[in-house]
């Protein structure tokens, strides 16, 4: 009797203690009672980790097709990524002078950049014959999981919207479709080299930007 | 790369010595090479070249980026030392790629090197993790070192900037050969499996997440004392010290019997025929204490595997029962090693809804970083020794504290008992699995010596807290294995229990002690009927080592559909990666926990 009862408050207390770390308001889709919410701490580790894993896939692939495709000198001059013209911090400095909110955005333009691309490099993967099939698997989780991670970064987004860490974040789904229509169509189509190239960086770019807004917003955890 | 200073007056000399001496060379210099470039903190560069096999003065350097046609020449050539070129923080930019090349020129010619083409965010091999201090400490099971380190000074952590994940390695000073330890990102490790009056040497280094490894600090001495007792000759003393215990405590019995005999036979010349009849070999506790000595000594004579003992545990266990729960004592005379054993008994799909699920987290709140016996909750020494086959509370508390993913593998196993077994089965021989395993969890090693199961550690553990919902009596020190209920509970008895036993097991109801030799992953009590059985069973177990899970390794000869139980192997598959390296030193538990 004693032992069920300790044995229930135990439980009682753990609970509670989970519960009571997460964020200070549960936000639950269609308002479920009882359902928690996910701590921001939580989130953030979920995208970086999201995000590594993009960046292996790519470095992966990139490796594999630098076998294959050895540009020439010219290729070199020449070489350009669609997503150039998105202004991104290149250095430590100019990064941690962005605000939270800029560089939210900055990740989330990326991530909307490169939807399409890759999606179009999945599928002309698949119709070649003589890429192999384990590539073809690698660029379509890839392809998957920048919509995954897009999805997370504003599921982020909206957390620290609600915590009030961020302001607006620029009109919310206006702006995510605004992204959506940048035309990058022509550039990526056949150079696969080049585009697994760019998509490397920027990949790299979004690993960093996440882990300078966590350890910005979060500093104690493991920063 | 040379951290010679006073390249510029050589340069200044040799310009000079160019202008005034035009006929120097007589060909175009040999051609340069650009050897490599690296970054400490992602922030700055340098690139190192060599000039090629003619000599020859080298002038200039050239680097391009791609998005611009303009030739930039290199800002500093002395920052970083002769031959190189340093890029300060406001040179370099991330994410681009620089093409350069080297150039060397003379009056007869230039000479280019092969462009190399550098983004600076792969090229990153940070400096040395700084302060590394190792300090020996000791525990229960013997002396381990803590290593503790700084990060670099120059790679900046705190802003996310960069992430630097550490590894350290330690040999015997005499030794060739190194043990390499995985930290993650935590800034400390301990290290356990040590030998007393060695000396020790400790390196540590660290790696961005994607980049190079840095070099390793210079290694630390550290000298583990002798005092810190060799635990396997001190074990052989207290094992010697046991047996005769042991034995005396079955003389002492053996006595007890003779005098009941006596008092109740007064003829006298009965009486030695009596004694005569107690002597014939089916005195029930013969045959067990014969068999822990027998164990004790095959403890004693493996030094490999060098147990660790618990010192009190071996005078508390040995008085505690007769038919299993002594078995605790075996296993003390040697040290161990930490991780073993969980792989035995891990499986991949454990989750923490279980955990509390089965009210064990208890269990998890109980772990603790340190190597300390942390409480039990809600359990007391009376209910503990409820279950005395494997276990007394301090041995389960040695348990508990090696992993907290062990405890969450401890907890599954038990509750999802759903069979009884009135099989008598036993599996792995003793001295069989002794063999072939390398335990690494020395409070477990107790219980693997008994029983040669690691699976038995882990569903004996887990069973104490399930004691509380179970209704036993208290404090008795002979258990009867009566049934596994509905609830999958295991219930046991104090022999005193009027209620007798079971008709499930009705094979038992001979004899009052029935010694658990296994548990398995079926969730089935194996309970020793007969040796011969177990040789069998231990035999078949054994081949099966090396490819099967022992945990497993009954599945097959049940016949009753009983429920998996997966989720031991779960913390293993984590716990394994770490112990890759760690081939005969412990694994840091709270490394789990980065």
């Amino acid at each position: 009797m004693l032992e069920m009862s300790k044995t229930v408050s135990w439980l009682t207390l753990l609970c509670v203690s989970v519960t009571v770390r997460g964020a200070p308001a549960p936000i639950c889709p269609h308002g479920h009672p009882g359902c928690q919410a996910i701590s921001l701490a939580d989130l953030f580790d979920r995208v970086i980790q999201h995000s590594s894993r993009m960046h292996g896939l790519s470095s992966d692939l990139h490796s594999e097709f630098e076998q294959y495709f050895i540009p020439n000198k010219i290729q070199i001059g020449t070489r350009r990524c669609h997503t150039s013209n998105i202004v991104t911090p290149n250095g430590k400095e100019n990064a941690t002078k962005l605000a939270e909110e800029e560089l939210t955005e900055v990740i989330l333009k990326l991530l909307m950049a490169w939807g399409e691309p890759l999606a179009q490099f999945h599928e002309s993967m698949t119709q070649h014959a003589d890429y192999n099939i384990y590539s073809s698997n690698k660029a379509l989780e890839m392809s998957d999981m920048v919509y995954e991670l897009r999805n997370g970064v504003q599921k982020v987004a909206e957390k620290m919207q609600l915590l009030g860490i961020i302001s607006n974040l620029l009109n919310g789904q206006d702006f995510l479709e605004g992204l959506d229509a940048v035309d990058s169509s022509e550039i990526f189509s056949v150079d696969y080299p080049n585009l697994l190239h760019c998509f490397r960086r920027d990949s790299d770019k979004i690993q960093s930007y996440l882990k300078i807004l966590k350890c910005r917003i979060l500093p104690e955890n493991g920063c | 790369m040379g951290i010679s200073s006073g390249p510029k007056p050589f340069l200044t000399v040799g310009v000079l010595f160019i202008l005034l001496s035009p006929a120097t060379g007589f060909s175009a210099p040999g051609r340069p090479r650009v050897i490599s470039c690296r970054s400490p903190e992602k922030e700055t560069f340098t690139c190192w070249w060599e000039p090629g096999d003619d000599g020859g003065v080298i002038a200039f350097i050239f680097f391009l980026f791609f998005s611009s046609e303009t030739i930039y020449e290199c800002p500093d050539y002395k920052t970083a030392g002769e031959n190189s070129c340093f890029f300060s923080k406001n040179d370099t930019s991330l994410w681009v790629n620089y093409n350069i090349s080297v150039v060397a020129s003379n009056d007869m010619g230039k000479s280019v090197s092969e462009p190399v083409e550098v983004d600076v965010v792969y090229i990153v091999q940070p400096n040395t993790p700084e302060s590394v201090m190792v300090s020996v400490l000791e525990d229960n099971h013997g002396p381990y070192l803590r290593v503790d380190w700084e990060k670099p000074q120059s790679a900046d952590t705190r802003s996310g900037w960069i992430t630097l994940v550490y590894q350290l390695r330690v040999k015997q000073a005499k030794d060739e050969t190194w043990e390499e330890y995985d930290a993650g990102m935590q800034k400390y490790y301990k290290v356990f499996s040590l030998h007393s009056g060695k000396e020790y040497m400790v390196q540590v280094r660290c790696k961005p997440d994607h980049g190079f490894w840095s070099e390793w600090t210079t290694p630390v001495y550290i000298q583990i004392s002798e005092v810190l007792t060799n635990n396997c000759s001190r074990w052989a003393i207290i094992m010697y010290y046991k047996s005769i215990q042991t034995s005396r405590f079955f003389w002492q019995h053996f006595l007890g019997y003779l005098l009941l005999i006596l008092v109740s036979y007064p003829q006298n010349g009965k009486s030695e025929e009596m004694f005569n009849a107690l002597v014939i070999p089916g005195f029930p506790p013969t045959s067990t204490y014969e068999d822990l000595l027998v164990e004790y000594l095959e403890v004693y004579d493996d030094e490999k595997r060098e147990l660790v003992l618990n010192e009190k545990n071996l005078i508390e266990g040995s008085m505690k029962s007769k038919s299993t729960s002594s078995d605790n004592d075996s296993g003390r005379g040697s040290c161990d090693s930490r991780t073993l054993l969980m792989e035995k008994c891990v499986d991949e799909s454990g989750t923490e809804q279980e955990l509390s699920q089965y009210g064990e987290a208890s269990w998890a709140s109980s772990d603790s970083e340190g190597r300390d016996n942390p409480a039990s909750p809600g359990l007391e020494d009376g209910k503990v020794q409820m279950w005395p086959s494997v276990f007394s509370s301090p041995q389960s508390h040695n348990f508990q504290q090696q992993h907290p993913g062990g405890l969450r593998a401890s907890h599954h196993s038990v509750p999802e008992i759903s069979c009884v077994s009135p099989h008598v089965q036993t599996c792995c021989g003793q001295q069989d699995q002794l063999e072939g395993f390398q335990f690494s969890k020395p409070g477990l090693y107790r219980y693997a010596q008994m029983y040669s199961m690691d699976t038995i550690e882990c569903k004996h553990v887990a069973q104490e807290p399930q004691s509380q919902s179970q209704s036993q009596s208290q404090s008795a020190e002979y258990v009867e294995v009566q049934t596994v209920n509905q609830e999958n509970v295991l219930l046991v008895t104090p022999l005193s229990n009027p209620e007798g036993p079971n008709p499930e097991l009705s094979d038992f109801s001979g004899e009052d002690y029935s010694k658990v030799r296994d548990v398995t992953s079926d969730n089935v009590l194996l309970l020793q009927r007969d040796l011969s059985v177990s040789q069998f069973v231990g035999d078949y177990c054994q081949d099966q080592i090396g490819q099967v899970d022992p945990c497993f390794l009954q599945q097959q000869q049940q016949e009753q559909t009983c429920k998996l139980n997966a989720h031991l192997h779960h913390p293993a598959s984590t716990l394994q990666e770490d112990m890759r390296l760690a081939e005969n030193g412990y694994v840091d538990t709270t490394m789990m926990m980065s």
